[in-house]
């Protein structure tokens, strides 16, 4: 009688449940290791702004302070966007009719804010407040990286919760004096777990219950 | 060092995965900060100014908490005598309609759209011609004013138009109380009671402690005297009430009695004829005559601190004998001197408006067209007339609808005013947002009568209050008056106690079966049915939600044949109303009860069609009690939605909320000092946790009044579901009023509970929760975690008090009810709180957002938070401060020491969840002599 199946029948049968194998394998592997990389949490993406503007020149290079133009920082969940009228101190008397300069004009003439495309987002039932965490040792570049060198800004760490509690489980290691908290230059020394131990008596931080559901989410 | 992917995140990682799968990434979000910052705005941080709301003309101060230029919250001013830092459920609920969808946004001519040109050409020759003959076909219509603003443009335009005619008129009016004290001390005097100096009070159809423009200093003022402590044993004043209907004061009272209006009658004059007054006696029925004597010697021996009140509906002869009773009694009340200026009334206009002696309109923020007796029939008149109507109101309304030209007006919220409270305090009301719409102040249509074209308001004001404060400091005074929120030394002085003259006897009201109309708890007079937070509130004492009912005594319901639910035909005075049957224990027999503000047919989306209109039944002589009820079955049924039913705690009433004397408690506490506490499988808190949170609920002092149940709904973004849902239970109220009876049938006696999250330390709703939404924090709170929640709805099936909601459907998120999600109506919501979605359970959380604010204010200044730093939505609210909150780590805080009190006890404590909500239950202070055994 003639066969019903080719002699590699049986190799091409096993071959497909290993490459469906494979795939299923893939799959779910994809799925584990796709949360934590750079796509989904959006880092080292630089995000287009409506107006080119560098921090690598005016923070880096002129040394303005992170508080010039983010002034409620230290009052306010909010670190705030600096006024168009901020931007205008400066550039109403310099580069003041510079092509790149036109979208901040325009918003000065017209009363309509400019309109920034955030970088660092964390969704919003997570309710984030700059100023207890800048009051308390957390600095400028510990969350939001070297911005002194972003010509355009990108988020520079995940901003997820793992990531949160990496520092709300153990402050030690993050924290820097008051005079520091706006340096962007700084890094962690090599004491810093001695440090960090100091700051956190010195600031006052209770730091039993920082994981409380409760202090982040409401 | 953990490893590199946990199990639990490696689970995260999946269904992250899973979710995202579809999209690109998280979604795009816009930062646009301002061209030019305000000075002083700190975006993120929120600012509270001082203003007024008007309530039938007088003021409340309130503190608003806004955004960014966008008022969220409305709380009380501690400086405005109204207010005293309270606030009652109409204030908590106007930040809500100022964002209505149904606001009138444009201009209308005979219902299109035009300009305000052409209304201003239209309008301007016709007063030009007026000014002929002194404006004598020219008349105004506003509700009562007491803004001294609006006063003095009104008496502007008498200037130029001396013939004109000014009415007023105002549903829940005080004509009655005004011809009851001209009847007494010869001039229509403003008469205050002061309740906190009283020992023993006697309400005959009164209810201070109800909703009124009064409500909040009333509530604060008998908080005062009825608060009941160790240290203070004796210190209870004693409240007697004798009424037809049941009021949130006869549920107060010590001891109640319900007699119809004729019995009601004959008891006040008994009682005058007890203390000397020459007058028939009449004959009183046994009870009646028994609890005479017992409160006639009660007053008596208290002079000087006994005080009877008459309500404003009752006959002036019958205030007139009760200011007669109180001179007698040397009564704590303080006489001012009454309003100037005597406008007419609503019948005069009808009247001149149907025979055509005018030709010019102009109504203010009054709604006649369905506030108005039915026998003046103001609509037909109004739709009839070829007069020159204008309309001016923040709604459109049946008036608007009905009058050739409508104009919208500001909110109160919107605009400059001022406004004066009942003891004359003065207060300047500032806008808190720039006007919503294209709208324009009563001041700007006055001025514009006047002939001044362009009057903005805030000149108005300033100009007012330019003559009466000294030129060189008038700056810093406006500025002052306007940080505080009242002009200060401006409450009028009491005059020396008037002689009141001998009481004449008042009619006897007809026998047989009356009805009796009241305004409404939730919607006053119904210029509030279109705000869905009201529409939701539960009544007091029956606790019915999106509609009204006629009220009845249980037998007086069962002689006619007649159920809950039954719809019946109210036939009185030629005219018939429909409306289904409630019956209420402690009703008076021959008596049944429909309030006012409902059947309204253009409130708008949320308003129209709710309820009976019992101002179809309203006549001019009978205003508030309708003689000769017919009750005649319309042979259907409707379904009255009423809440407590649905959320029915196990345990009988004695246990659930204990009433008792105070002097038995001191005997015998309710709670004897612990020794063990019982076991359980839970952990104790932590020790030493930084902050222990807890609440202390007084239900002695709480007299249902609702501010609580819409301060929480406001503060905490809680959705309105409407009455389909809430037929099924599903109302997401946060805290409730839960009402238990006592006492037996024929002499009930109501306590309220209101009844928030108790964040128990040993919470039945935690072990349940498959993904752990719901968790303890170190500091007491027990925390619902919205984002975590999959809507199993174990926690609230577990919960022994019921007090989580469940969002079944996106009641805030793409489902809301009726026009609840216009883009405008978002603008309510207070950023610092979630708007939860569908399928997510939510509950009470001690205001945690208030808790985070102060916590981090705290560690931002490196200091502990201090005590009364945070205090809840609730807490703000009560009038009678009968909700404590604060650290029980502090052993002189309020909740601490309230806890040693012998009435305190825990709801439901013998489950052993022990929870950080706790109550005070309801003491009494009966007089002996009335004191029947209990059944």
């Amino acid at each position: 009688m003639a066969q019903h199946f080719s002699p590699s029948a049986d190799t091409i049968l096993r071959a497909a449940l290993a490459g469906a194998a494979l795939m299923v394998v893939a799959f779910l592997a994809v799925l584990l290791i796709r949360p934590y990389t750079a796509y989904s949490t959006s880092q080292n993406r630089i995000v287009e702004q409506p107006v080119q503007f560098s921090h690598a020149h005016h923070v880096g290079g002129l040394g303005l302070d992170c508080r010039y133009c983010h002034d409620s920082v230290e009052n306010s969940a909010f670190a705030g966007l600096p006024p168009t009228h901020t931007c205008m101190t400066c550039h109403s008397q310099l580069w003041t009719n510079a092509e790149m300069l036109a979208p901040v004009r325009r918003s000065l003439g017209e009363g309509k804010p400019i309109p920034w495309q955030r970088v660092n987002q964390v969704p919003d039932y997570v309710y984030f407040d700059h100023s207890v965490h800048v009051k308390n040792g957390v600095g400028c570049s510990t969350c939001h990286g070297p911005v002194h060198t972003m010509q355009q800004v990108w988020q520079d760490k995940p901003l997820t919760m793992q990531w949160c509690l990496d520092c709300h489980r153990d402050p030690a290691q993050f924290l820097r004096p008051e005079d520091k908290i706006f340096d962007m230059n700084w890094t962690p020394p090599a004491d810093q777990e001695e440090r960090g131990r100091k700051l956190i008596q010195h600031y006052l931080i209770e730091t039993k219950n920082l994981t409380d559901c409760s202090r982040c989410h409401r | 060092m953990t490893p590199l992917l946990g199990r639990r995140q490696a689970a995260l990682g999946l269904l992250a995965s899973a979710l995202t799968l579809t999209s690109c990434g998280e979604p795009e979000e816009e930062i646009l900060p301002y061209v030019n910052k305000p000075d002083g705005l700190t975006p993120g941080v929120s600012q509270r100014f001082a203003t007024s709301l008007p309530m039938g003309g007088y003021a409340r101060g309130v503190l608003a908490t806004t955004y960014e230029g966008r008022p969220v919250k409305l709380e009380g001013n501690p400086r405005h005598p109204a207010s005293q830092g309270a606030t009652d459920l109409f204030t908590e609920a106007a930040i809500l309609s100022l964002y209505d969808p149904d606001r009138s946004r444009s201009l209308r001519r005979e219902g299109r759209v035009d300009t305000w040109e052409r209304f201003e050409a239209a309008l301007l020759p016709r007063l030009a011609a007026a000014e002929a003959n002194g404006g004598e076909g020219l008349r105004l219509l506003t509700g009562h004013l007491t803004s001294p603003t609006l006063l003095r443009l009104i008496g502007a335009l008498r200037e130029r138009f001396p013939a004109m005619h000014w009415h007023v008129y105002e549903p829940v009016a005080e004509t009655a109380a005004r011809r009851g004290a001209e009847l007494a001390f010869g001039t229509p005097l403003t008469v205050l009671p002061r309740l906190q100096r009283a020992r023993v009070i006697l309400t005959l159809d009164a209810d201070p402690l109800g909703p009124g423009p009064e409500q909040i200093r009333h509530n604060r003022a008998f908080a005062a005297i009825r608060t009941a402590r160790r240290d203070n044993p004796g210190g209870l004043a004693r409240l007697y009430a004798v009424e037809p209907v049941f009021s949130n004061t006869g549920a107060k009272a010590d001891h109640r009695l319900a007699l119809a209006p004729a019995g009601l009658r004959d008891f006040a004059v008994a009682l005058a004829v007890r203390l000397g007054a020459d007058l028939p006696v009449p004959a009183l029925p046994e009870p009646a005559a028994r609890f005479l004597d017992a409160v006639a010697q009660d007053l008596q021996a208290a002079r000087g601190a006994a005080l009877v009140l008459a309500g404003p509906w009752a006959p002036p002869e019958m205030q007139a004998l009760v200011h007669w009773i109180n001179d007698r009694l040397e009564a704590p009340v303080d006489h001012l001197p009454p309003p100037s200026g005597q406008p007419e009334d609503l019948a005069a206009l009808a009247g001149a408006l149907r025979g055509g002696a005018m030709d010019t309109l102009v109504i203010i923020d009054a709604n006649p067209a369905y506030d108005a007796p039915a026998d003046l029939d103001f609509a037909g008149a109004l739709r009839d007339t070829d007069a020159f109507t204008v309309h001016l109101g923040p709604w459109r309304g049946e008036t608007g609808a009905l009058c050739r030209w409508h104009l919208p007006q500001h909110h109160p919220l919107e605009d400059w005013a001022d406004l004066r409270a009942s003891d004359g305090t003065a207060s300047i009301a500032q806008p808190l947002i720039r006007p919503l719409y294209a709208t324009r102040s009563a001041a700007w249509l006055l001025g514009l009568m006047r002939g001044r074209l362009s009057l903005e308001s805030y000149a108005a004001v300033r100009e007012t209050w330019a003559a009466q404060w000294p030129a060189e400091s008038f700056e810093a005074t406006w500025r002052r008056v306007l940080h505080d929120g009242v002009v200060p030394d401006s409450a009028a002085t009491p005059l020396p106690r008037p002689a009141a003259r001998a009481p004449a006897l008042p009619p006897a009201p007809e026998a047989g079966l009356t009805l009796l109309l009241r305004p409404d708890p939730t919607v006053w007079d119904g210029r509030h049915a279109n705000n869905p937070w009201l529409q939701e509130c539960p009544k007091p004492l029956t606790r019915q939600v999106w509609g009204n009912a006629a009220l009845m005594a249980p037998a007086e319901a069962e002689r006619h044949g007649l159920r809950e639910g039954d719809v019946v035909q109210l036939h009185a005075g030629g005219r018939m109303l429909e409306a289904p049957v409630l019956p209420l224990p402690g009703m008076a027999p021959g008596v049944a009860m429909l309030s006012l503000g409902y059947g309204r047919r253009q409130a708008g989306a949320i308003g129209n069609d709710l309820g009976a209109n019992a101002y179809a039944l309203r006549r001019q002589d009978a205003l508030w009690e309708l003689p000769g009820l017919r009750l005649v079955p319309a042979g259907r049924r409707e379904e009255i939605l009423r809440l407590q039913e649905m959320h029915r705690l196990e345990g009988e009433a004695q246990e659930l909320l204990p009433e008792r004397a105070f002097t038995d408690l001191l005997e015998h506490p309710l709670e004897p000092e612990p020794e063990e506490p019982p076991a359980s499988i839970f952990k104790p808190l932590e020790p030493d946790a930084p902050v222990a949170w807890g609440m202390v609920i007084d239900t002695t002092l709480c007299t249902g009044c609702n501010a609580c149940v819409v301060a929480c709904q406001a503060e905490n973004n809680v959705p309105v579901v409407g009455p389909g849902d809430v037929a099924k239970g599903r109302d997401m109220h946060w805290l409730r009023i839960d009402t238990y009876w006592h006492g037996p049938e024929a002499q009930p006696r109501p306590g309220f509970q209101p009844v928030p999250c108790m964040h128990c330390e040993a919470a039945p709703c935690e072990p349940v929760c498959p993904v752990a939404a719901s968790v303890h924090d170190a500091e007491g709170l027990n925390v619902q975690v919205y984002n975590r929640c999959i809507g199993t709805r174990f926690c609230q099936g577990n919960c022994p008090y019921k007090v989580r909601r469940f969002n079944f459907h996106g009641y805030a998120d793409g489902q809301e009810y009726a026009n609840q999600g216009e883009p405008i109506v978002a603008a309510h919501y207070n950023p610092d709180v979630t708007v939860r979605g569908r399928g997510v359970m939510e509950k009470c959380t001690y205001c945690v957002q208030r808790i985070s604010a102060a916590r981090r204010q705290a560690e931002k200044e490196d200091r502990p938070i201090a005590e009364g730093e945070v205090r809840t939505a609730c807490q703000s609210a009560c009038p009678a401060q009968a909700i404590q909150f604060g650290d029980l780590r502090k052993a002189e805080a309020a909740v601490s020491r309230l806890r040693h009190e012998p009435q305190h006890y825990a709801l439901l404590g013998h489950l052993g969840t022990r929870p950080r909500t706790t109550y005070l239950a309801q003491v009494r202070n009966p007089n002996p002599a009335l004191e029947e055994p209990e059944a």
